[in-house]
């Protein structure tokens, strides 16, 4: 490309990032992020796409968008990645690029970066580990016997070059697990605990198992039963090691004692999809509901990407009076009042609901 | 009469006060006091986006603009007060109380405003 062209490329994206700040609209981001793909800038266009989502949160286009960006990005990389290995092999940009080919589901790729890798590095599991992870993506997704069947014997050849390799532990003991394998799994896990005692997940899933019932030894026979039920016998560990939802009892206390302190017109709990609401809030279509999800999103956007850390709290005042978002972690309180409302008082109750979800004894 | 730059200057010596700026509605910079550390133009587009984005959801919402936005973190607060068309962005310290800097900053967007409406 030479200067002129160069100048009229920055000109045209000039123009589409004014286009952007002045009509903030879906097609606009698209626009703009597909200029920058074009130009291969796939990191750029993967943040335009990520700040059009935070603000057309359903627009298909954007996610089309994002997904281009990061495929396009991560292609990028895998190609920088193979040149280097070409000049000097390391176990470790094997590791990245096996994982690339997987997020960008190139199974010829990973098939053979993983023989280089093995034969290359034959002491390393690396590369067993690496088509494992491969095979139990379409295990999981199709539940097929046979890539079920594939996971089991690459991770077997892992942990016979290392038996405490905690990556194909971890993985070993899920699949065991979720197929109804419990004693088998058991012992995996167990030896996982062993290996590191503050592993929390792993203690969890250890206990969980203790109280299941075994279905056999039998792994070829247990995956063709998975077949052909087309269901897994267990849930993801991660969803059986979850802490039960904290109560929302004192979530309500919380809300009735925000929604007491004087000037103080509407109150809302929100929670992933779920809210908790008092004062004057017709429905979910609340304008102040939105309004305190937008601004916690926002917020926590601007003050991570201009490293002020996490934002806790906003506070924004307008003609409306005074909205207070408190957030900490997923969960997020909110209060509308009038203006000479005591802010400070409010954001307080705020944060004491949200910190008592926070620890699980919500007041 | 003071100029911009001035009044920036002079905010920062509001308790807490780390830095100031003006910015435009669409991520310019208009005017900054700000430390070496703080990129203005990163300041300047990721504030744009906080407050397009919050009036935006206020205006659909037909609850009106936003005057006023503070933002608590864990290592910094920011303050963002509309001038009609351009905002004034202030950075506190992490311990800092913006209610404690109210007065400097009203003042400071009352001459910035008279400033503007002579431009």
């Amino acid at each position: 490309m030479n200067l002129l062209q160069r100048i009229r490329v920055w000109r045209g994206l000039k123009r589409l990032e004014q286009r952007v700040r002045k009509e903030p609209a879906p097609n606009t981001f698209v626009d703009l992020g597909q200029a920058h793909i074009s130009l291969g800038m796939h990191d750029k266009a993967e943040r335009i796409a990520e700040d059009g989502l935070a603000l057309f949160p359903s627009a298909i286009e954007l996610r089309h968008l994002l997904e281009c960006a990061r495929r396009g990005g991560r292609r990028k990389r895998a190609d920088e990645l193979q040149t280097k290995l070409r000049r000097g092999p390391s176990p470790k940009l094997y590791e990245e690029l096996a994982a690339l080919h997987v997020e960008i589901n190139d199974r010829v790729g990973l098939q053979q970066t993983c023989h280089e890798w093995s034969l290359r590095f034959p002491g390393d599991p690396g590369s067993w580990h690496a088509l494992a992870q491969a095979h139990l993506v379409d295990f999981y997704r199709d539940l097929s016997a046979c890539e079920g069947a594939d996971a089991v014997r690459c991770l077997d050849r892992a942990l016979c070059l290392q038996p405490d390799d905690r990556r194909s532990l971890r993985l070993f003991g899920a699949l065991l697990y979720r197929i109804g394998a419990v004693r088998l799994a058991e012992a995996r896990v167990q030896r996982l605990v062993r290996l590191d005692p503050a592993d929390a997940e792993a203690a969890a899933l250890l206990r969980h198992l203790g109280g299941l019932e075994d279905m056999g030894d039998d792994v070829a026979q247990l995956l063709d039963d998975v077949q052909r039920a087309g269901a897994l016998r267990h849930p993801a560990p991660s969803v059986a090691a979850r802490a039960p939802e904290p109560s929302l009892a004192g979530v309500r206390e919380g809300l009735t004692a925000v929604a007491g302190i004087d000037g103080v017109a509407k109150a809302a709990f929100i929670r992933g999809s779920k809210a908790l609401v008092k004062g004057d809030i017709r429905d979910g279509r609340d304008a102040f509901l939105r309004v305190a999800r937008v601004v916690a999103k926002a917020g926590q956007r601007f003050s991570r990407r201009l490293d002020l850390g996490t934002a806790n709290k906003t506070v924004v005042e307008g003609p409306f009076g005074v909205v207070c978002v408190c957030v900490y972690g997923d969960s997020l309180a909110a209060a509308q009042c009038k203006e000479g409302a005591d802010v400070d008082r409010v954001l307080l109750e705020l944060q004491e609901i949200v910190a008592g979800v926070l620890v699980g004894v919500a007041r | 009469m003071n100029s911009m730059q001035d009044l920036l200057v002079g905010l920062r010596r509001a308790p807490g006060v780390k830095g100031a700026a003006v910015l435009t509605s669409d991520g310019l910079v208009a005017a900054s006091a700000l430390d070496a550390a703080c990129n203005a133009d990163a300041l300047a587009g990721l504030a744009s986006y906080l407050l397009v984005t919050t009036g935006r959801a206020l205006r659909e919402g037909a609850m009106g603009g936003c005057a006023r936005v503070t933002l608590h973190a864990s290592h910094g607060k920011v303050q963002f007060v509309d001038l009609d068309g351009t905002n004034l962005v202030v950075l506190f310290d992490q311990f800092a109380d913006p209610a404690a800097a109210r007065r400097e900053i009203d003042d400071a967007c009352s001459r910035l405003r008279h400033l503007q409406r002579l431009r």
